[in-house]
Formats: C-alpha cells, structure tokens, sequence
C-alpha cells in the first residue's frame, strides 16, 4: 500500500527558530495517524506546509508517491488535502453554507452567481451521514466552538479531501464530545480516508489513532503503532526524559477565611449580549478554585469582572470584606488582586514595548518606580534585570521589545510580575497554554506555592487535566452561569464533561 | 519568489540609510514627474536649494516658514504617539489665532509682556477647546477623531472667514472706508508684536523659540514620566492600558487637549510674529496642520526630528513660494512632500522586514 | 402645466433636486470606500483621489472634448492612485491610516491637483463640455418627480446603476461572496485559496477609480471648472458616509442624498434670498457639522461595536507572521 503522504526532510526556519528541521513522516490510506509532541515541537508547522500556507525551505512533499509543490493553499485544496486549525478558519458573519463553498472551484462553484440552496441541501447529506450534523443556514458566529469545528470538517468533506489534518482538535471540545469526534474519524478512516491527527495529549493519541509519529524540537523522533507503546513511553519520547506521572496531590493545608466573595454578577459580553448571568462563589485564601468549561461560556468575563476590567450590570465582588469599585482595575490592583490574562500578548503586555516598561505595568505608579510625576528609569530597569534572571526568561533583556520573547517566556514575566504583587487574589487564565512540559512544571509549582503561602486562586482552565490536577474545588461554567460546584476529589472527568456540555449532573441537585 | 520576513535585529546603519535612501527616491520619482510635465529637473532642485538655504536672508525666511510647521509637526505628533489621529491641527491653529489675536487687540498698548503673555495663553486655550470637541467625542462617545477633526478643520476656516469677510467682528477692521469694502482683519497694536532675538546674522522669531521649548517639553513629558509611560501603553495596546488600570479616557482628553494647546500657540505666534492681524487668506492657503501631520509621520513622532523636519519642509516651502511663477509650477512642493512622505513610508518596512529572493523554492520547481 | 411648474419651483422641490445633484459625487467616492473597505483597507486617500480625478477629467474634456474619454480618464487616475495605495498597504503593510492621510496631502488641495491643474493650465476656464439632462423635455417637467428624477445627467442614472451592481455583487456572486470573506477573515479567506493580496489590490484600484470619477463630477457637471480644492471635504464625507451605511450600497445612496441636501443648501437658499440674515457661512457649515452629529448618533446610539464594519479593516494581512 503506497503512502498518502509522505514529508521527507522537511526544514523550515522562521526568523531566530528552526520550527522544522529535517522532518520526516509517512501516513497510510485508511489510517488514523497522530502526530504527537509537546508545544513548540513543531507540529503545527508541519501541518501548514501541508496545506500550503507555509513554504518549506527544504524538503519534498510526496501524495500516494508523486512528487508535488504547493505554491500556495490552492494546490493543497486541489490536491485532496483538508485542514481544520487549532484556531478555526471560519467567516464568522456567514452562514455554514457560505463558509463551505468558499473559494471552492468545482462543480457548484463554478458558478458567477451563488446559489445557496443546492449547497445547503448538500452540506445538511454530509453532516448526516458523518453525524456531526450543523444547521446550514445558522451564522457561524452563532454556533458554539464543537459546531463551529463541525463546520471545518464539512468544509473538508466538502471538498470530497482524501487527506484530513486536525490540528489539536479537541481542545474546545468536552470529552463526551471528543469522544464523537474520534468516531467520526474512525469512519472517515474507514473509507479509505487518510486523517491526521495532531495532539500533545497521550490518551487520546491511545484512544483514536493506528500510528504514531512523535516530533521532538523539529525533529522526528520516532514512528510506532500505537498499540505497541504505553502512555509513559510516550511520554519520554515527546519530552527526551522520564517524566514523573502527573497526580493530583491533594493538599492538607489550612484554608483561611473567604477572601473573595463574587454574589450574583451579571455582565455583558464584547458583542453587547449576556456574558454573564448571576454567577456567585467564593474564594478561602489558600485555596485554588477551578473554573472548567468550553471556552467562550463567560469565564474570560468572570476573570475582567473580579479584576475590575469589566464593569458588571448586577452584582458586586468583594474582597477582603471590602466591596470592589465596578469596573476600576486601578481599584482591584490596589486591593492586591492580581491577573494573568488568557491573552498574554496584548492584554499581559504591551508588546512593542520594553520588557522594562512591562515588568512594571502596573506598578509604575508606585514610590519605587516613580519620584513625583517622574520616573525612575534607573529603578525600573533594575527590576526588569532581576525579574528576567529571578524566572530565568530565556532571551530576554530589559530593552527588548516584549513581542520578541516566545509564549513560555512572555508568560514568565507576566507570571512573574503579578506574583511581585503581593497578591492575596490571583486570576489565572489558561495559565500554561502553548507551553512545553517543563514550562508547565514550573508554573504548577508556582501556582501551588502561592496557595500554600496564603493567595486565593481563582484557576480558569479548558484544560481539565490541568483543572484536576490543581484545584480544591472546581466550579463549571456554562452560557454565563455556574452549573455546579464540585469538590476536586469526587470530581471525575466524565462528570465534569457532562456539565460543561450543559448537562446537569445526576448527583449534583441544580443550584 | 520574494520572501517577507519579520527582521529581528535591526542594524544600526540602516536607521540612516534607510530615511536617506528613501529621500532620494523621492527626488528620483518627481525628476520622473517633471520630466514628463516638462521642466529641467536639475535646475529646477538646484533653485529650491539655493532659495531655501542658499543665503542668510534664505535661512531666515525659511526659520519664519519653519515656526508654524514646528507646532503642527508637535501638535500631530503627540496625538498619533497615542494612536489618537488628531488631524485637526489647521482648524486647531486658526482657533489660536483668532482668540490670540482677541488677546492681543483687547491689551492696546499697555505693556509688551503682558500682551505676549496673553496671546500665548489665549492660543493655548483656543486650539485645546477646539481639540476636546473630538476628543469629548472619541473618548465618551466612541466617535471617530479622524472624521470629526477634519470636518471641524473645515467649521474653523468658516468661521474665521466669518469673522472677517461676512460679519462686523471685533478682529474686523472698520476704521477706514476702504477697510469696509475690502474686509481685512484690525492690525494688531505694537506691543503685541512678538521679539525677534538676533543671533549674529540669524533672526529667530519668538515663536521659534517657544516651538522648540515645548519639542524639549514634550520629550521629557514622553519619555521620562508617569503621563508619557501611560501614553505609550495605551498608545500600543489599549487592552493592556485597561488591565493596568489606566484611565484610557482622560488620557485621550489631555492628550488632545495638550496636542490642540500646540497648534492654537501655533496660531497665535502666526499673529504675534508674522502677520500682526487675523488674516484668514493667508492662514486657509498655507495648509499648516497637513503638512504638520506629514512632518510628524516623518519625524516618526520624535519631537526633535519634528524640529529638524520643519525646518528642512519649511526651506522648501520658503523656496516653492518666493520661486512661485510662470515657470515654477505651484504645488510642486507639496507633491514633493507627499513623494518624500511615501517613500520614508514604504522605506520603513526595510526597517521592519527583511527582503529575501528565495532560489531554493524556485529550484525545487523547476526539479517538480 | 402651470400647477407642474408651481411645485416644481416650491422650494422642497429644488432642495430635493440639488441633493441628488450634490449626492452624487458623494455616491459615487462611498461606494468605491465601500468595496476598498469590504476587502479590509481603509482608504482615507478619498479626497485626494477625488482632486486629482476632478483635474484631469476635466483636462481631457478640454483636450478631447468627449465627455465619455474624460470620464474615463478620471476613473483611470483615480485607479492609478488607488494602485499606489495599494502598493503601500497591501504589498509594504504601512500603516493604512498614515499612507490615506499621505495620499490625501500628495495629491490633495496643495499638492499633485493643484500642480495639474497649474502645469496643465486648466483652470478658471469654462468647460468646453459637461454633461447635462437629457431625457425628454416632457419629463423632466414632470409635477414634483420631474426636477428631481429626470432632470439630472447621465452621471446620475450612471450612478444608480452602480449601486444596484455593486449591492448584487455583493451578496450574489462568488466574487463578491470572496470580497467579503477576504474583509472579515483573511485567514480563513487564505486558507481556502483566495488570493487576499490580490483582492485587496483590485477593490482598492476600483475605488480609487469610484473616486476620480466622484471628483470629476464636480468639474464635468456641477460646476463645470477647475478650482483648487473643488471637492471641498467629499472625500471625506464619503468616508464617513461608508460608516453611516453600516457598509451597504443601498444605504449608501440614501446617505449620499441626505448629505447631498446639506451641500446644496447654501447655494439654493441663496439663489433664493432665502433668511438672507444668517451667514451663509452657518449654512455652508452644515454638511460638516451634519457629518459629526450622525457619526456621533451611529458610534453610540445602540449600535455599538461597528455594525457591519468588515472585522479585518484596516489591519494588513500576513500568513508567515508569527
């Protein structure tokens, strides 16, 4: 049986990275074929040279053994190949059928003119057959992030593509949800199809794939059938050691008083509409509360309403026992709460700015930093050197532009800053995506010291390993409300699945 | 195929070579321009050259041309530092103006100080009222600056040209029959005329002076205090702004008020220094405020390159309007301007990119 | 006839006629802004666009006296600086506010227009041509519609025309389907084939020629000379024009027409010893004036967040960018 795909050599350097360096990889017909590696091993390069987007610098593309080069996403479309990104490519204001037939040049989409009808009665076959039905006249910016995957999916079926590559599929997904993606793979793989399947997660390359493909720094490591290895193998295969296996340790400290008491907040989201409905918990210092949930369910809402980014419409947040100014961020910092915003680059920092004027973002206006309306340039500058040498940010240099720093980095100072801080209130938001193992050791560390010292954490996490993995309690969020609170020790994965995906927990009476 | 690659490192030299190149260009495409519309170009740089900064009483008309382009060159730049696209400098400047040379005509003769004092002051004031107008709109209501500055550029000219042409104002002179059929503003009394210092042969006006003064201003405000800090967060990522706890919206009120305050001291030098009375022809033709806003991209909004640019902008203007004629085509300056503006433009992704031929994919095709 | 005649002269008559006179220039600079702005590139080089169009459109009509090759030669200057806008934003990625106020200066009131119009020795002529009504007498006579409908130039019906293509365009044609994709999401755009760069260039060209075609109805039929600065502002207004029709054609010709009136109404009032005691300055400040209180009304009054601004506008596009 010839290969679908075969990459050989395959090297692409960005400016400062080689992101792929001499990769080599081979998928079967009728496989599902993960390919595995941490954040940064470069798997997602690999994927947009395979679809196009990017130009290898070196290396040969083969499809069922003819040599080909794609000069741009086109070639790749025409030639059988289909892609559904980490980060979807959808038009948001169109409906599922639009965003189907889009650039598509064939048969229908021949046409000048664009009749919809014919696509929709198409697109509403394919998601029957493959069960991952979606409303096709229904606005993509409507449907939640698993429908809005199911519509890159249809986009590729679509397309009639031999070749399928999810790129970090189940991210948005709950796990009873990726438990039907994976079925819908299995029967597209069926079919003679060739998927490929790009995770960093051990269980479900187990759980879905025939082979692996493990990348470690660019470079491919090893390529085995799955059945044959075991998840720890794995494991030292994707990181170059032995790694101890991640339990939840369950912590004995002493819980302090509530700290941070959220009653009954409502919020409006971005676009105008309900972001937030009520929701109401509270915080002990000491404790980690994790808030599980599909993202875009309001947790991002929740984390600027408690810092004071976000005015609420109802409801007030209290800390300390002293009620916080709606929407004064300067308030909340004064009140030592402290954020780790889900989106480092622009909101963590500024980022053409310095890693010197960064380091002291917030407390610039503090005696330490600022002599009257003056700055202390001197002093600031001094801070950021031993911010950088006290969290080892690699690459960093107080005069540096901050966007030059790689996620793990950034991270690092943001981390590092709000940790300055003396919080007694921390919001923590995706706090390890997009970073490699060892990066996401330290920050657990990091994040378990703080609570052992006495913080309150408020840990936002899609990541529900991570969730597991470090909370006392955890609450689900869902369409702005909170669905149930759980304690992490009776809490299991599927349950919480079930309740991200809005259903009610057997055991848990509605609150 | 060409690739476009972000540059990491930016070398040194190329901060120079790249602005210098870039000029040149300029010149290169307007040769093209007066070739095909018929003019020597040679001679034609060479006049510009000469009448611009050829003699001393060249260089001094060209310090007279720079003053008020130093004003709306800071009057531009201190907004767009904060992504704030103030473009209503010109009407800004006439604001200043027509309340500076209130202040100056109200004062008579009393006393020379108090006269400049006031005219500053009421500049000052004007242009900053003026420049809350969009900058209440942008920061309260979320109005676009652009639009509502420019369209009030337009309100200003209407209402100066009121003030003189359509209306028997305080700024109009009606003292003599000839001044009620041709309208022309009140001449301003002596001790409103702004010093002049002398330096050796050069002659410095007042107005230059303080131009320069607020450029050094606005250096220290930017770079060394709270205030600057604050401008320059917002002015990269206001999100980022909010999670620090910025007041975002203060911020764009001081900022258009001080960038407004400029431009309005920009007026009333036009008063004090040159013109000594509300001149609405004079002020409308000579489009102060766009070519600030062309001095500032240049200057890439550092105050002293600000000061640097007016004056080489303002040599070339002296020298378009003196050699102005039958064979000197107008506008040919501000052509030159927008050429020198685009290619410093297009120059400024040599800065940021890297250019590479890329062989090897080219290779790999021709072997597919 | 006569009772034709008494409404026809009324005075909401004339305002009406002279809006969609006004409007059309207007029209025509909006809906060029607008397909520019679907594919995701703010333009604000309009104005001068629109100068250097007026100039050399009516520079040909002196040197050919065919009205059809100045309209084209004013389309094809205005697509010549679009070209250059494009040039710079799309395939330099400057900062596509910057290089608009560039364009505006270099070519605007004091810069390439008025060196033209100079160096071609063009202005303070009459036309030798300009386009005028021409439907039938019986028509253009016509009670209330006449005035108004009929007794308007071709630029006009040409005008209306447009707006029915490019609203057609728009939401019927895959080209269109692409152009809108390409202003909303360029990624998702790029992913699925469709050539950005490209888009970009073309919508920005037609606009630019949209432009020149707006400024050469100024000197090719509203008041058929060159002057310095004749646009005084449309650019700009049509740039705020786009925004008030939440990017739709139709709407576009409805503002356009709105806006049309102001204009006219200083020349109108006037003509006709109209409260002949108020400054006509108030009266000419009306347009601009209008132009920030809709823009105020529709930045706050519910329909926050842009409705219908394309999500890319104004941000360039780069697939390797990391």
């Amino acid at each position: 049986m010839a290969a679908a795909v075969e990459l050989r050599n395959i090297t692409k350097r960005f400016p400062g990275v080689v992101a792929n360096d001499g990769v080599d990889f081979e998928a079967a017909e009728g496989e599902v074929h993960a390919l595995l590696g941490e954040n940064g091993a470069g798997k997602s390069t690999l994927s947009n040279i395979l679809t196009g987007l990017y130009h290898p610098d070196d290396g040969q593309i083969l499809l069922y053994g003819e040599r080909r080069v794609f000069g741009s996403p086109r070639d790749a479309l025409d030639a059988g190949i289909g892609m559904v990104h980490q980060h979807f490519r959808l038009v948001p204001p169109f409906t599922v059928a639009e965003n189907v037939i889009l650039g598509d040049e064939r048969g229908e989409g021949k046409r000048f003119l664009v009749h919809p009808r014919h696509i929709e009665r198409r697109v509403a076959e394919l998601g029957e057959r493959y069960r991952i039905a979606v409303d096709p006249r229904a606005r993509v910016w409507q449907l939640s992030l698993g429908e809005q995957q199911r519509v890159e999916i249809l986009k590729a079926l679509y397309r009639e593509a031999r070749i399928l590559i999810l790129d970090e599929p189940t991210a948005v997904l709950t796990p009873q949800e990726a438990g039907s993606l994976f079925e819908t793979l299995r029967v597209m793989a069926h079919e003679g199809r060739t998927v490929i399947f790009i995770s960093h997660k051990l269980n479900e390359v187990a759980a879905v794939s025939d082979r692996v493909t493990v990348l470690r720094g660019g470079k491919t490591v090893a390529t085995l059938a799955t059945r044959d290895t075991t998840a720890r193998s794995l494991a030292s295969l994707m990181v170059g050691r032995e790694v101890a296996e991640v339990e939840r340790t369950p912590r004995e400290e002493w819980l302090g008083d509530v700290i941070l008491e959220v009653s009954a907040v409502s919020a409006l989201g971005d676009r105008g509409s309900p972001a937030l409905r009520g929701v109401s918990l509270t915080l002990r210092s000491g404790e980690i509360l994790g808030i599980a949930g599909v993202a875009g369910n309001g947790q991002r809402e929740l984390a600027e309403v408690v810092t004071g980014m976000r005015p609420p419409t109802q409801g007030t947040v209290t800390i300390d026992g002293k009620r916080l100014r709606p929407g004064d961020a300067r308030a909340a910092i004064r009140a030592h709460i402290s954020h780790v915003p889900e989106d480092r680059l622009h909101t963590g920092v500024a980022p053409s700015l310095t890693i010197a004027s960064n380091s002291v973002l917030k407390a610039y206006r503090s005696s330490r930093f600022a002599w009257g309306p003056l700055l202390r340039l001197r002093a600031i500058r001094a801070h950021a050197s031993q911010l950088i040498r006290h969290y080892d940010v690699r690459g960093g240099a107080p005069e540096l532009p901050a966007r030059r720093l790689s996620g793990g980095n950034l991270q690092k100072i943001v981390l590092g800053r709000e940790f300055d801080g003396q919080p007694h209130v921390l919001v923590v938001a995706s706090p390890t995506r997009g970073l490699d193992v060892a990066a996401i050791e330290t920050v657990h560390t990091q994040l378990r010291k703080a609570a052992s010292g006495g913080v309150g954490v408020l840990l936002i996490s899609e990541d529900l390993d991570e969730i597991l993995a470090l909370s006392d309690r955890i609450a689900v969020m869902y369409e702005g409300e909170i669905v149930a609170e759980l304690d992490a020790g009776a809490a299991t994965l599927d349950e919480i699945g079930l309740l991200m995906a809005g259903g009610k927990a057997d055991a848990e009476p509605a609150p | 195929m060409i690739r476009i690659e972000r540059r990491l490192e930016q070398p040194r030299w190329l901060d120079v070579a790249v602005p210098l190149g870039s000029i040149l260009v300029a010149f290169a495409v307007m040769t093209v321009v007066l070739l095909a519309t018929g003019h020597a170009p040679g001679h034609t740089f060479w006049r510009l050259l000469v009448t611009g900064f050829g003699s001393m009483f060249a260089l001094n008309s060209t310090l007279v041309s720079a003053t008020p382009l130093i004003f709306t060159g800071l009057c531009a730049a201190v907004a767009f530092r904060m992504q704030l696209f103030n473009i209503g400098g010109e009407g800004q400047l006439y604001m200043g103006a027509i309340l500076g040379a209130a202040a100056g005509i109200a004062l008579g003769n009393a006393s020379s100080f108090l006269s400049v004092t006031a005219m500053i002051g009421a500049g000052i004031v004007g242009g900053a009222a003026f420049a809350l107008i969009p900058g209440f709109l942008r920061a309260y209501l979320n109005t676009n600056e652009i639009i509502t500055s420019l369209m009030l550029n337009y309100v200003a000219a209407l209402v100066i040209d009121y003030l003189i042409f359509d209306s028997l104002s305080y700024w109009r002179d009606t003292s003599t029959p000839s001044a009620k059929v041709f309208p022309q503003g009140k001449i301003l009394p002596d001790a409103a005329t702004w010093p002049v210092l002398h330096v050796g042969a050069l002659e410095l006006p007042f107005g230059l002076v303080l131009g320069v003064a607020v450029a050094v201003f606005i250096w220290v405000l930017y770079s060394r205090t709270r205030f600057g800090f604050e401008v320059h967060v917002i002015g990269d990522s206001p999100r980022a702004a909010n999670y620090a706890g910025m007041r975002t919206r203060r911020k764009i009120l001081a900022v258009m008020a001080l960038s407004g305050a400029i431009a309005g001291l920009g007026g009333a030098s036009q008063d004090g220094d040159f013109r000594h009375t509300l001149d609405p022809r004079g002020l409308t033709a000579a489009g102060y405020g766009y070519a600030g806003i062309v001095i500032a991209a240049l200057a890439r909004y550092n105050p002293f390159s600000v000061c640097l640019i007016a004056f080489l902008l303002g040599g070339l203007q002296n020298a378009g309007y003196a050699l102005q004629g039958a064979d000197f085509p107008s506008g040919l300056v501000g052509v030159l301007q927008g050429l020198i503006l685009f290619c410093v433009l297009g120059g400024e992704l040599l800065l940021r990119y890297r250019f590479t031929f890329d062989r090897r994919s080219r290779r790999v095709e021709a072997a597919a | 006839m006569i009772l034709a005649s008494g409404i026809n002269n009324s005075i909401v008559v004339v305002v009406l006629a002279s809006a969609v006179v006004y409007g059309t220039p207007l029209l025509y600079a909006a809906l060029g802004e607008l397909l520019t702005e679907r594919s995701g590139v703010l333009n604000l080089g309009v104005e001068g666009m629109m100068l250097v169009g007026a100039v050399l459109g009516f520079w040909a009509v002196q040197k050919t006296g065919s009205l059809p090759a100045a309209f084209a030669v004013a389309a094809l200057s205005g697509a010549a600086l679009g070209l250059l806008q494009a040039f710079l934003v799309v395939t330099l990625r400057a900062n596509q506010i910057v290089s608009g106020l560039a364009l505006t200066i270099f070519a605007g009131a004091a810069g390439l227009s008025s060196y033209l119009g100079n160096d071609l020795n063009v202005a303070d002529q009459p036309a030798r041509h300009q386009f005028s009504a021409f439907l039938p007498h019986g028509w253009q006579t016509a009670p209330f519609v006449g005035p108004i409908l009929f007794d308007q130039s071709a630029l006009v019906y040409i005008s209306w025309l447009l707006v029915i293509a490019v609203a057609l365009y728009l939401s019927r044609t895959r080209p269109g389907l692409n152009l809108r994709a390409v202003g909303e999401a360029p990624d998702a755009a790029d992913a699925m084939g469709i050539n950005v760069s490209a888009y970009r260039y073309v919508h920005t060209v037609i606009g630019g020629a949209f432009a020149g075609v707006g400024g050469a109805v100024f000197t090719l039929w509203i008041t058929p000379q060159w002057v310095d600065g004749i646009t005084g502002g449309a650019g700009w207004i049509a740039i705020a024009l786009v925004i008030f029709a939440f990017w739709r054609p139709v709407l576009c010709l409805v503002g356009a027409y709105f806006f049309g009136a102001f204009s006219g109404i200083p020349f109108t009032f006037q003509a006709r010893g109209i409260l002949t005691g108020i400054p006509p300055e108030l009266f000419q400040s009306l347009p601009y004036v209008m132009t920030i209180v809709v823009l105020v009304v529709v930045s706050t009054a519910g329909v926050r967040r842009r409705l219908g601004a394309p999500a890319a506008l104004g941000r360039p596009y780069a697939r390797e960018e990391r």
